[in-house]
């Protein structure tokens, strides 16, 4: 009895001293920091993607709680958690609209000429090599650079070009930065409509190195509703963003080369293999 | 200056390949219907275009001037007319802005300045001024302007001036033609460099496996005060930092340029390119070129003008007798491939090479045996291994700091490594990206 | 005397490392290991536990618990407590590195992440007093029994981190990435310091 009294005791001493001395350390070495950030970060979607510019989620939130972002500049989290972190912060935050990537070129194997290449299978590292050994120098080359740098695997590649399945894309940006070419371009995800391709060469010197590059023979333009939806540049068309056509362009132009067409059905391959 | 030459660590033994248009003497070129001239043939700056469609040119015309100090003028090839200012095929499979000119036959010369008829006494910085108007650019390949080099700054002192006669890159013929059968004009031009550096001697280096070479050169070198030092055979000699420590024991450091170490470095065709500016008052406008491969019929070397296509260059050359697997311009080790064949000859352009197709690399992604081979023949002493393995796993931090950026692309590496890895074209995708981040960095 | 202390430092830090040799804190072994920066902040904290907490655990058994005292007429000898009282002092002492540590360096603190607690889950520590107890060293020589064992756990974690960021870039087969090859690693690092057996 007095052996199991004095170990109780002993051991509550001990304790307590060790208790003590954490306890004055605990107030001498404190740190401060807003538990909100932790808050915050649980309620952003954890992809560590750095769409919105930072680090990491962790960062992005400690940025939020700071005032130096709004929560809409994460391009992953849908509108509502956007709108439930501003209100848990008592902020306002404006929804920004939702923006995929889009390749701008139609260059696949099957309608392009190319050359033999033999090195690493990277487009940063082909491109080296008279200028990745495409007939167009503008073209895709198809070694999968963006596809390994999306984080969310929304890029497909197909017969050799890199195909960005939209209804997959969050709009990061990680592909834009990756490509060696600038093919990449982040557009409203609303729009559906576009000109794969990115060539500014005269349309006859495109047409023998691709078979569906567009040869700004202003088809589209004709057929558009409103001359402004597509703009012209040289000798390549584009499609206006900030006044896009309507997605039954594509059908009423009757694109000679298919380099107009619409992207949800550029990711499903309809157009794969057609060309005139 | 030490009379044995040292060896420099590592390089390789590559098969010479040379006997295929050794001991073929230069033919010049028969005068083309067209020239396809590329602008931008220099390190630095594009010249400034000064013709445009429908000009009048005679041979030696200024087609295009100077837009800077690292920048050099470009001449006509020819007499003729400015037919077209478009694009054309570039050396690195990118189109570039090109000058066509349609040749009226007369190939009347026209050059912009007259022949230096007392050079000996001429002002150093008037006889530099002549090589920039001339647009002579380093023919060994670099295409690094001339007048540059030329112009150090006064807290680089230089004392020595070495004449790159190597010519180590395999299958290549052209210097050493150009050394045995133009041995005054190489000499001349060494005087005349001389001159314009302050300097009383020069040194030409000639590997030891042109020994005619060195002879022809010896018997006229001594009537200007320049030396001819025989090379051990050995991939990269040509190469300056190599050359210059073989010649003189130096090493350049680092980051750093041979004016760090007091020596300047010009290739033999460049100082026969010197001479002709002084002495004969032309421009550059044409080069000696090797177009040579087992799958020729008449490997040998010409006497190109700048704008020759490809095509025509190995129509010369007899064309083929077995389908090549691929195009160099350049030699093997160093070589671009090309992908079409209207390229046109530029000033650097040293060698035209087909390659059979059981003779070329097929690189695979293999991983690294550790077997140190590469390492063993590294002459910039980094770690190719190493290196190679950071940049697979894109991690550039770490290629910076193997010190990536001091390597050659000799080529060595790629050459030996038995897994066949694409070591240079890893090294080229470290260099790009470094470079790329610090100028990033700097518009930040 | 200085003939012990030679013989305790060399065959705590080489001959029975307590990583390769005794197989103890492997915890923190593979999971810190993955850059050599953080391998040599966990090395910081674990020595500096281990020595205060051989020192501070060796004088509590010398003078209280291997005492017999007699209480209330009965006398009591709390030796059986030893292993309750070694891991409450081990506790506190790693909760203070903490505390300490969130406050001078945030970045090795986020590094170090759980493995910082689970130091005191760290059968080396608790092996080093327990040991020290076993061997039947002084308070000196359990001090500098526990300083050199740390010494050899930052060894071992060290040699092995700068192994593991070189496997990190190598092309190492897909079943066997990550943690399956730092295993075999560890293990051939084991087999190496076996080449020192029989030096004390």
């Amino acid at each position: 009895m007095t052996i199991i009294l004095t170990s109780l005791i002993f051991a509550a001493l001990l304790g307590a001293i060790l208790a003590l001395i954490i306890g004055v350390a605990a107030k001498a070495f404190a740190v401060e920091s807003d538990p909100r950030i932790e808050t915050v970060t649980d309620m952003l979607p954890g992809a560590n993607c750095g769409g919105c510019g930072y680090a990491g989620c962790a960062d992005f939130a400690k940025a939020i709680v700071e005032g130096a972002a709004s929560p809409s500049d994460c391009p992953v989290a849908p509108a509502g958690d956007s709108a439930r972190i501003a209100e848990y912060l008592g902020i306002t935050s404006e929804q920004k609209e939702k923006m995929v990537a889009v390749v701008r070129c139609s260059g696949s194997i099957s309608v392009t000429v190319r050359s033999p290449y033999n090195g690493i299978n990277d487009c940063r590292s082909a491109v080296l090599v008279a200028g990745g050994a495409k007939g167009c120098d503008y073209g895709c080359l198809g070694l999968a650079s963006c596809a390994r740098a999306c984080p969310f695997d929304a890029i497909e590649i197909r017969d050799g070009l890199a195909v960005v399945h939209p209804e997959l894309c969050v709009g990061c940006g990680k592909c834009v930065d990756i490509c060696p070419k600038n093919l990449i371009v982040l557009v409203p995800a609303s729009v559906d409509v576009h000109v794969y391709c990115n060539s500014p060469e005269k349309g006859s010197v495109k047409r023998k190195v691709c078979k569906t590059a567009c040869i700004a023979c202003r088809k589209c333009i004709k057929a558009a509703d409103n001359a402004e939806q597509m703009t012209v540049k040289g000798f390549l068309i584009e499609t206006n963003y900030d006044n896009p056509p309507l997605s039954d362009l594509v059908e009423k132009t009757g694109c000679p080369t298919t380099a107009l067409r619409l992207a949800s059905k550029h990711a499903a391959g309809e157009y794969d293999g057609v060309s005139k | 200056m030490s009379n044995k030459p040292r060896k420099f660590k590592g390089g390789v033994h590559p098969n010479d390949s040379k006997a295929l248009s050794a001991s073929s003497p230069v033919q010049d070129a028969p005068l083309l219907e067209k020239y396809t001239v590329i602008l931008h043939q220099n390190i630095g700056a594009p010249p400034e275009l000064l013709v445009k469609k429908g000009d009048a040119v005679k041979k030696g015309a200024l087609l295009a001037k100077a837009s800077g100090f690292v920048s050099v003028p470009l001449h006509a090839p020819t007499s003729g007319t400015v037919t077209a200012i478009d694009k054309c095929p570039g050396p690195t499979g990118i189109s570039v802005p090109s000058v066509e000119i349609t040749a009226d036959g007369e190939d009347e010369w026209g050059s912009p300045f007259e022949p230096m008829a007392d050079w000996q006494n001429a002002e150093p910085a008037d006889l530099k001024q002549r090589v920039w108007d001339a647009g002579v650019v380093g023919m060994g390949g670099a295409g690094f302007p001339s007048h540059v080099k030329l112009s150090p700054p006064p807290e680089k002192p230089i004392d020595t001036l070495i004449l790159n006669g190597a010519e180590c890159e395999p299958y290549l013929t052209a210097d050493h033609r150009l050394m045995l059968e133009q041995a005054e004009e190489v000499v001349l031009g060494a005087a005349i460099l001389a001159r314009i550096l302050g300097l009383k001697t020069a040194v030409i280096g000639v590997e030891n496996n042109k020994l005619d070479a060195i002879e022809a050169l010896k018997k006229v070198a001594a009537n200007h005060n320049v030396t001819v030092q025989g090379l051990s055979v050995n991939y990269p000699q040509g190469a300056e930092k190599q050359l210059i420590y073989a010649l003189t024991g130096r090493e350049v450091p680092i980051g750093g340029l041979p004016m760090a170490v007091g020596c300047v470095v010009q290739n033999v065709a460049s100082a026969v390119a010197v001479a002709d500016a002084v002495v004969m008052g032309r421009p550059s406008i044409e080069r000696i070129t090797t177009v040579t491969g087992e799958p020729l019929v008449n490997p040998g070397n010409w006497r190109f003008r700048i704008g020759t296509p490809i095509s025509k260059a190995l129509e010369l050359a007899g064309g083929v007798k077995v389908q090549p697997a691929k195009l160099l311009l350049g030699g093997p080790m160093m070589g671009f491939a090309q992908s079409s064949l209207d390229v046109t000859v530029m000033k650097n352009t040293s060698g035209i090479l087909l390659i059979p197709a059981e003779q070329v690399s097929q690189y695979t992604s293999e991983p690294c045996i550790r077997c140190g081979k590469c390492v063993t023949c590294c002459p910039m002493d980094i770690l190719p291994a190493t290196i190679s393995q950071a940049v697979e796993n894109e991690r550039f931090d770490l290629a910076a700091q193997l010190n990536v950026l001091a390597c050659i692309e000799c080529g060595s590496c790629s050459y030996v490594c038995p897994s066949h890895r694409p070591l240079n074209q890893h090294f080229k995708r470290a260099k790009a990206e470094i470079m790329a981040a610090r100028r990033k960095q700097q518009n930040k | 005397m200085a003939d012990n202390i030679l013989t305790i430092t060399i065959g705590a830090i080489l001959v029975n490392n307590f990583v390769l040799a005794k197989f103890l804190g492997i915890c923190p072994f593979l999971g810190v290991s993955k850059k050599i920066k953080t391998a040599l902040g966990m090395s910081g904290a674990v020595v500096f536990v281990m020595t205060l907490s051989s020192l501070v655990t060796s004088l509590i058994y010398k003078y209280v618990l291997s005492k017999t005292f007699t209480v209330a007429g009965t006398e009591i000898n709390l030796t059986f407590l030893k292993i309750l009282v070694f891991i409450v002092v081990i506790a506190s002492l790693v909760q203070l590195v903490e505390i300490i540590l969130q406050k001078f360096s945030p970045p090795l603190y986020q590094a170090l992440g759980i493995f910082l607690p689970l130091i005191t889950t760290n059968c080396a520590v608790l092996g080093a007093a327990e040991l020290s107890v076993q061997a039947g060293y002084g308070v000196l020589e359990s001090t500098i029994f526990g300083f050199c064992s740390a010494l050899g756990f930052a060894l071992a974690l060290i040699l092995f981190s700068s192994l593991r960021e070189k496997l990190d870039l190598a092309q190492v087969p897909a079943p066997l990435k990550g943690t399956a090859i730092g295993l075999i690693t560890a293990g051939i690092l084991a087999m190496v310091f076996m080449g020192f057996s029989g030096l004390v």
